[in-house]
């Protein structure tokens, strides 16, 4: 026993032992005149009895450490400047961008978040979606991040300008400047919702109005951001000091502030915006501010959920003094303004402010039209038609014709009597309104298609986030949301959902979920070439052999005849993974011969030099299959997927040839680059990649079994589903 | 297979030198664990290490599941970054307190202290590294009990060893790391 063992030992036996004579007398024995381990073993003791709480609880972690970004600070690649504002949920500096390109920027680093690994899925399948949208009334998100701490930030054009309610008052804009205005916002939160993105805390303050040469043009800020940080209405975010509130109870549609966990969906940016409009015609909102701020939680939800707001042209007239100022603004007088916004106005505001977001409007833009429609004198969809509403109409717009017709009609009167006229009245009002109801009805299912289609993409973006920050069960979850939403879209447009489906589950190597996925799109999009590209790959790697070979003749014949060589290339990727004989074939090495012939600076080049290879390799001309991917082999590196394709061919060309050295080498050599198989959906930023390596996959199975037949039967671990 | 279970595997079939590779990433991992959680408690609340570590294994491992020989690998290696981690803190911190001259400075809201103030951390993480060269497992023991935040049984069994011993070893390593922190603070007359 050495010499720390011995102190140990005795150490622990004496603390047995109670403090005083008995445990001096046991160390006296135990130590036997060794003077040094007795003082060891004391002051081991002595340090014990004082030790008192040390290391008695397990090291906590508190937040002393964080760091406060100062002007000068970088975040990223971002210098900060200036500090800008403070919102609900976080500072906003303006910062400068010095690559790629030198530019100023607004930068806003997001503060407390309630689970902040959801929070930075969130902010992944946000910062995807918003890196598309591109329109002149929407602020670009440029860029996405976490600070060192953590902390998660936006980095967003910068919009010099003022809330668009401020800007309208400051202006004194009339009623009509406003609602071009708004218009141009609905249009835009159009273009988000297309792209799949919902606001959910649209405000004055989210829509900036700066001037273009002199032109005011609204830009709306923030998409996506009150959605990543999936804030829930809580005390504390209600009464928070600033000004700016996340989902500032006012502009909350009710679904919002139900706080059931009920899906929100993009009526809730319509409600939001029917407040807007509120606002802009009333100087007010529906419900007031200042009463919100004042009122305890429960009884906020419950006026935004039950109570009715009252109309706009009710509330003016309740406003009494301050009337005069909020006409003034508009650029007009108090009696005029209420005769303004009574009847239509009114009906757009309500049917946007609807509790029922099913009787809302379906999109922005319907929205948007209906306002276009009002400000031509045209019906708007949101009244309910009555006849003198539908002939005031006419009449409004066609006042001249109506002169004519009123004499014509008089003579009528005067020689049929009045029963015809008033038969005449009826029948055409009659049928303009039938009209309008369908044009209604067509209407409406057009944007709930759109509105439906939006949703799914939204859905799944969100799934692929949570996916690559490692959590399946909630990307599961959202998944199976999805499936009651594709029921309703017609099948022309759930194609597209569909595919993106087959996608979702083809990066995940579940086969038979995303060979179903792709049929379903092809059912509703037949002429969707790229459904059949992706589904080729994955019906073999799931083992449907026989599905496979069908859908190979069917996009031999659809698509052999294009005249776009990629259109070919990927014709014949797709049909040679197994192998072919016969006409079939006959027919691949055709196109391989005639429709592959590009120049070598072409983009796709070394793809189609494959295809040349796959082609000749299969109908048997070995040689040739060898040199073609010699040749591009020596341009290798681009896309290691291609490169292990061309291996695997080369080995069995080799070894078709006898060259049992070359096979063995060749083989090798593309074992090594499967090794670098992305093993995350992380890696698998392109879609094409996935499908590519799954061929590979393939290839390579073949080539094993050609070159080692004994391995050709065991266990396939290429083939485990599960990552 | 994640990489790290990938070089759990290979640790277990007794390949010492994944130990290497381990480390970094469970490092990795638990510092930016750490400092996401950190930045967005309110103030007043802390963190467990054992939550963070945990979690690091649920991200890191996964549902893949190692013999329990790797659980241990894994959690000797997280008791380290743990331990990395907080040191560097404490470093970072007292070198502001001496008028380092660093960007960053402190965040307004409402400072904590540290329940083990940082010249105290700072003494034994060098009382911890004298230990290791008397006994290692005592050290491991405290690595594991205190960065970590393993119960006594947990211990036991990561380390193999009955609860008994776990006791006597952890008794001795407090006393030791005890007397080691007062001898440094005060050098022998």
């Amino acid at each position: 026993m050495n010499a720390v063992e011995r102190i140990k030992e005795i150490f622990s036996r004496s603390l047995e032992k109670k403090p005083g004579p008995e445990r001096d007398n046991f160390l006296a024995e135990a130590c036997s005149g060794d003077s040094k381990l007795r003082d060891q073993v004391e002051s081991l003791l002595l340090a014990y009895d004082g030790a008192g709480e040390f290391l008695g609880k397990t090291m906590l972690l508190a937040p002393s450490d964080f760091t406060i970004e100062r002007s000068g600070t970088m975040i990223g690649r971002y210098k900060l400047l200036q500090r800008i504002g403070e919102g609900g949920f976080g500072v906003v500096y303006m910062a400068e961008q010095i690559e790629p390109v030198q530019r100023k920027v607004a930068l806003k680093v997001i503060k407390a978040g309630m689970d902040t690994r959801e929070v930075v899925a969130r902010f992944e399948a946000e910062r995807q979606a918003l890196a598309l949208m591109d329109h002149p009334n929407i602020a670009r998100v440029f860029d996405a991040g976490a600070t060192e701490a953590g902390r998660p930030y936006f980095v967003m054009e910068l919009v010099n300008g003022i809330p668009i309610t401020d800007y309208c008052d400051r202006e004194q804009l009339s009623t009509t400047q406003r609602l071009q205005l708004f218009m141009k916002v609905c249009h835009a939160v159009q273009h988000a919702h297309q792209k799949g993105i919902i606001h959910r805390d649209l405000k004055p303050s989210n829509v900036l109005v700066t001037l273009h040469d002199g032109e005011p043009v609204p830009k709306v800020i923030d998409f996506g951001v009150a959605k990543a940080l999936g804030q829930k209405l809580t005390e504390k975010t209600l009464f928070t000091p600033f000004q700016n509130m996340i989902g500032t109870p006012a502009y909350m549609s009710p679904e919002q502030a139900e706080l059931s966990g009920l899906d929100i969906d993009t009526r809730s940016d319509i409600y939001s915006l029917g407040v807007l409009l509120y606002e802009l015609l009333t100087g007010v909102t529906p419900f007031d501010a200042q009463m919100l701020r004042q009122a305890a939680l429960d009884e906020i939800r419950r006026m935004i959920r039950e109570a009715d707001p009252a109309k706009p042209s009710t509330r003016l007239e309740t406003l009494g003094i301050r009337l005069k100022d909020v006409a003034k603004l508009r650029h007009t007088e108090p009696n005029a303004l209420r005769k303004l916004v009574q009847g239509d106005l009114d009906w757009i505001v309500m049917k946007a402010l609807e509790k029922d977001r099913r009787r809302r409007y379906e999109t922005p833009d319907a929205l948007a039209s209906d306002v276009a429609r009002h400000m031509c004198n045209e019906p708007v969809f949101a009244s309910s038609p009555s006849v003198s509403y539908l002939v005031g109409k006419y009449a409004r717009r066609h006042k001249a014709v109506l002169v004519v017709s009123a004499v014509l009609l008089l003579l009528l009167l005067a020689g049929t009597g009045v029963s015809t006229w008033q038969a005449v009245r009826a029948t055409r009002a009659e049928r303009a309104q039938s009209l309008l109801r369908q044009q209604a009805e067509e209407a409406r299912a057009n944007e709930r298609q759109l509105r439906l289609q939006a949703e799914a993409r939204e859905k799944i973006a969100q799934a692929e986030a949570f996916v690559r920050n490692a959590s399946p069960e909630e990307a599961d979850k959202v998944m199976r949301t999805i499936s009651p939403l594709l029921d309703e879209m017609n099948a022309s447009n759930a194609a597209a959902i569909y595919f993106s489906l087959g996608d979702w589950a083809g990066r995940q190597a579940q086969w038979k979920a995303a060979a179903t996925n792709y049929l379903k799109s092809i059912a509703g999009q037949p002429a969707n070439f790229d459904a059949y590209d992706k589904l080729a790959p994955v019906l073999v790697q799931g083992g449907d052999v026989r599905a496979f070979e069908q859908l190979r003749r069917q996009m031999l014949s659809r698509f052999a005849d294009s005249p776009d060589p990629v259109v070919a290339e990927r014709v014949i990727n797709s049909c040679l993974i197994l192998p072919w004989s016969g006409p079939e074939l006959e027919r691949v090495v055709k196109i391989a011969d005639v429709g592959l012939q590009v120049s070598s600076n072409h983009w796709a080049w070394n793809y189609i030099q494959f295809a040349k290879a796959l082609a000749a390799y299969r109908r048997g001309s070995f040689v040739n299959a060898a040199e073609l991917l010699q040749t591009l082999l020596q341009d290798q590196g681009k896309d290691i997927a291609l490169d292990m394709k061309a291996y695997m061919v080369l080995a069995m060309a080799h070894h078709q040839q006898g060259y049992a050295g070359y096979a063995r080498d060749a083989l090798t050599t593309g074992l090594r680059l499967a090794a670098r198989l992305p093993s995350s959906d992380n890696d698998l930023k392109d879609c094409k990649a996935w499908s590519d390596w799954v061929i590979a996959q393939t290839l390579l199975r073949e080539a094993s079994a050609q070159l080692n037949p004994a391995i050709s039967n065991g266990a396939d671990p290429e083939h485990d589903s599960n990552h | 297979m994640s990489e790290v279970t990938q070089i759990l595997t290979a640790l277990e079939q007794g390949e010492n030198r994944a130990a290497e590779a381990l480390l970094p990433l469970v490092y990795d991992e638990l510092r930016r664990l750490a400092a996401w959680h950190l930045a967005n408690e309110r103030p007043g609340q802390t963190l467990q290490a054992t939550a963070l570590v945990h979690e690091a294994y649920l991200r890191l491992v996964g549902k893949s599941d190692p013999q329990w020989q790797g659980q241990r690998h894994f959690f000797g290696a997280a008791a380290e970054a743990m331990r990395r981690i907080l040191i560097e803190n404490a470093r970072r911190k007292s070198r502001l307190k001496r008028g380092g001259h660093l960007e960053r400075v402190e965040l307004e809201e409402a400072t904590i202290p540290s329940p083990m103030p940082d010249d105290d951390l700072l003494a034994l993480d060098e009382a911890l590294n004298a230990l290791e060269k008397v006994d290692a497992r005592a050290a491991e023991l405290v690595k594991l009990c205190f960065f970590v935040g393993l119960t006594q049984e947990q211990a036991a069994k990561h380390l193999g060893i009955s609860i008994s011993t776990v006791e006597r070893t952890w008794a001795f390593a407090r006393a030791w790391l005890f007397r080691e922190i007062r001898k440094e603070r005060q050098p022998p007359v």
